[in-house]
């Protein structure tokens, strides 16, 4: 009977499925392109490194494919494919050999490849097991970190090229319109001379104010009520001093006078210390090859001498096309040489 | 009909010669306690042996246990050898068994002798000859009764408890298989020795570079975090004197606006050209610098979305302003943010 009772039929609704909000590619208020990141790996890589993969994802975060997929018959002309109407500017590319683990950082389509070897590395996991207190505010990865180079003398070619390499990984800032409550996060990369190797950090930045005593800004903090059983009168909680700061004479150097107010505790103009902790992966590389093309093409540099001529020629002689299709084999190719020069 | 008469003939006269000699031995024993010499009078003839043997067999030939406490109820003859390993603690135990057998089992005596030790046994033969009328009534209970059985059983699983077994890997089994069992664990440790070296020598391989950082800041690490501070600090002083400059006045009107921009740019210029203060070069990429000619919204600039044109030819002309940059940045070293 109720089936056959006509002419009320819940209406057929079709839901919007939400679409997740389009990041733009173009900074709205510089007009420069947004740098965006895919960070992958070829070839079979040990979870710990995918472990680091995903470290690395986090550190690009804002503009970056957390969550991007990889299969073992993706080529990188797949990921390139992708890149371009996504507006991926740049690939970090993890592989792995017998001698070490491998990171390529490269511009798409067409661009600059340093190869890095990976001398030594810690997890984000692992910082923070080695921390006492490791921070993580929920809202640090929701804006693109700062680059801070150091140590990379001009006048070298590959130098050049990897600071101007990591000076476009990361979105421009505009120090006119820019807010402080933005910078979270710091990625420092520190040229060593002698050694020749790059280290490779990444902080958070913390901000706090100074000649307040640490009751005082814990209580503006949390907003919670004070344990005052020990004290005499409610004015010794304020006059009475805490502990001492641990590191009085290295705030000096770190201080800064913020212009808008960074949370409820720093207040515009106010001193505050600027405090960094680590958080992220922590690297050593080595650069070890620059190539003109992506993955392919001239070698621009070699930590280990020129390769083989024969090698140059190759790609020159194929097209765009085929060099894109043979990167898979190229690349790995040059892995190999690269582990035999190790040797 | 005839025949089985005479069977149950037979069967009935032997159950009352078990009657009788029931009563026998009771009248005996009412005398006194049987002296062992009497019980030793047992004769079992060559048939009910081979019998017996052949259900010991059978009941153990699955266990070697069971073997014990068979031939040590039911086939005397068994029992030297099997008691011969540890004389002293099993001949003991079976004497005391006689004698508890000989207290529990009172009137009925005729099973008692079956349960002799080895003494008994070899005497066996020779009384076989001395009261053959008897026999055959005796040879009866040289089944044994239940509880009696228990008590071996008990014995001889008591007697396998006891033993110490060396202290092997592969613990007790049969002989024969010994050999074998063996080489076949041998083998299996063998493979699983090389396995798990590969899969250590995977794992370092897998593990190759990964660092587990120090629960403290090395020296190293310190000046690494001075110089990204030292940067941190730079950048926010920058934005600081940037942000400052312009407050208190309206960018929508034009005037202000212009003052703003002028403004900001000599603040922003002051601050990156201080020669007192070179750690401030380097703020690369930040675009007040450049674009003061060129209209203040991106989309009326002339290289509007056409920046990636500087990819094209990046490594023929590095633009004058990251050189520039990288020259300030060599004096101090630090070049910071972007």
């Amino acid at each position: 009977m109720r089936k056959n009772k006509p002419g009320f039929r819940k209406p057929f609704v079709m839901k919007k499925l939400k679409q997740p909000q389009e990041q733009p590619t173009v900074d709205p208020v510089t007009g420069k392109k947004i740098p965006k990141s895919f960070v992958f790996s070829r070839g079979k890589i040990p979870a710990n490194l995918k472990q680091l993969q995903m470290d690395l994802r986090k550190l690009m975060l804002p503009y970056t494919a957390l969550s991007l997929r990889e299969k073992k018959r993706n080529n990188l002309r797949d990921f390139l494919n992708v890149a371009g109407p996504l507006g991926v500017t740049h690939f970090f590319i993890l592989s792995k050999t017998a001698t070490s683990p491998y990171l390529r950082v490269a511009t798409t389509p067409q661009g600059p490849t340093l190869t890095f070897k990976i001398h030594d590395y810690s997890l984000a996991a692992d910082i923070a097991r080695s921390q006492l207190h490791p921070r993580c505010p929920k809202d640090l990865f929701k804006n693109s970190a700062l680059i801070v180079l150091s140590g990379f003398v001009s006048g070298e070619l590959p130098l050049r090229l990897t600071t101007n390499m990591f000076q476009n990984i990361f979105p421009t800032i505009d120090v006119k319109t820019i807010k402080l409550s933005t910078c979270q996060r710091i990625v420092l990369l520190n040229y060593n001379k002698d050694t020749k190797l790059i280290d490779f950090r990444h902080y958070s930045i913390r901000l706090q104010p100074i000649g307040v005593s640490r009751r005082l800004r814990k209580l503006v903090q949390s907003h919670q009520v004070p344990d005052l059983r020990n004290l005499q009168d409610v004015s010794d909680f304020v006059t009475k001093a805490g502990y001492g700061s641990e590191s009085e004479a290295d705030e000096e150097a770190a201080t800064v006078t913020l212009s808008s107010d960074i949370g409820r505790v720093n207040r515009a103009s106010t001193k505050s210390a600027v405090k960094l902790q680590e958080v992220g992966p922590r690297m050593t590389l080595q650069l070890v090859k620059i190539e003109k093309g992506l993955c392919s093409g001239e070698v621009l540099f070699s930590e280990y001498g020129k390769t083989g001529g024969k090698e140059e020629g190759d790609d020159e002689m194929q097209g765009e096309e085929d060099a894109e299709g043979d990167k898979e084999e190229e690349s790995e190719d040059e892995d190999e040489d690269e582990d035999e020069e190790l040797d | 009909m005839a025949e089985e008469m005479a069977m149950a003939e037979s069967g009935r006269s032997r159950r009352k010669f078990v009657k009788t000699q029931g009563r026998k031995k009771s009248n005996k024993k009412t005398k006194g306690r049987p002296s062992p010499h009497e019980q030793k009078k047992v004769k079992i003839d060559q048939k009910m042996k081979k019998l017996f043997r052949k259900r010991a067999r059978e009941y153990n030939s699955d266990d070697e246990e069971d073997e014990a406490t068979v031939t040590a109820a039911s086939e005397t003859r068994l029992l030297p050898s099997i008691t011969n390993k540890r004389p002293s603690i099993t001949n003991k135990i079976i004497e005391e068994d006689n004698i508890e057998s000989e207290d529990q089992s009172g009137d009925e005596g005729a099973a008692g002798p079956l349960k002799k030790s080895n003494k008994n046994a070899t005497d066996v033969n020779n009384h076989s000859s001395d009261d053959e009328g008897e026999d055959e009534s005796e040879i009866q209970p040289g089944i044994t009764k239940f509880t009696e059985g228990c008590r071996a059983f008990k014995m001889a699983f008591r007697n396998v408890m006891k033993k110490s077994i060396p202290d092997d890997m592969l613990g007790p089994i049969l002989s024969a298989h010994k050999k074998l069992v063996i080489e076949k664990l041998g083998e299996e440790e063998a493979e699983r020795k090389i396995k798990g070296e590969a899969k250590k020598e995977k794992q370092t391989l897998a593990e190759k570079g990964h660092v587990k950082p120090a629960t403290y800041l090395d020296s190293h690490d310190k000046f690494l975090i001075s110089v990204a501070t030292k940067g941190v600090v730079k950048l926010f002083n920058a934005v600081n004197k940037a942000q400052t400059a312009q407050k208190g006045l309206n960018p929508s009107r034009i005037k202000e606006a212009k003052e703003i921009r002028k403004r900001t740019k000599k603040a922003f210029f002051s601050e990156l050209g201080k020669p007192s203060l070179p750690s401030i070069g380097a703020t690369t990429k930040v675009t007040e610098g450049t674009d003061d000619q060129q209209p203040a919204w991106a989309p009326l600039r002339d290289n509007y979305m056409l920046t990636s044109s500087k990819l094209k030819d990046w490594d023929k002309m590095p633009d004058k302003n990251v050189s520039d940059d990288m020259g300030r940045a060599s004096e101090d070293s630090s070049s910071d943010e972007d």
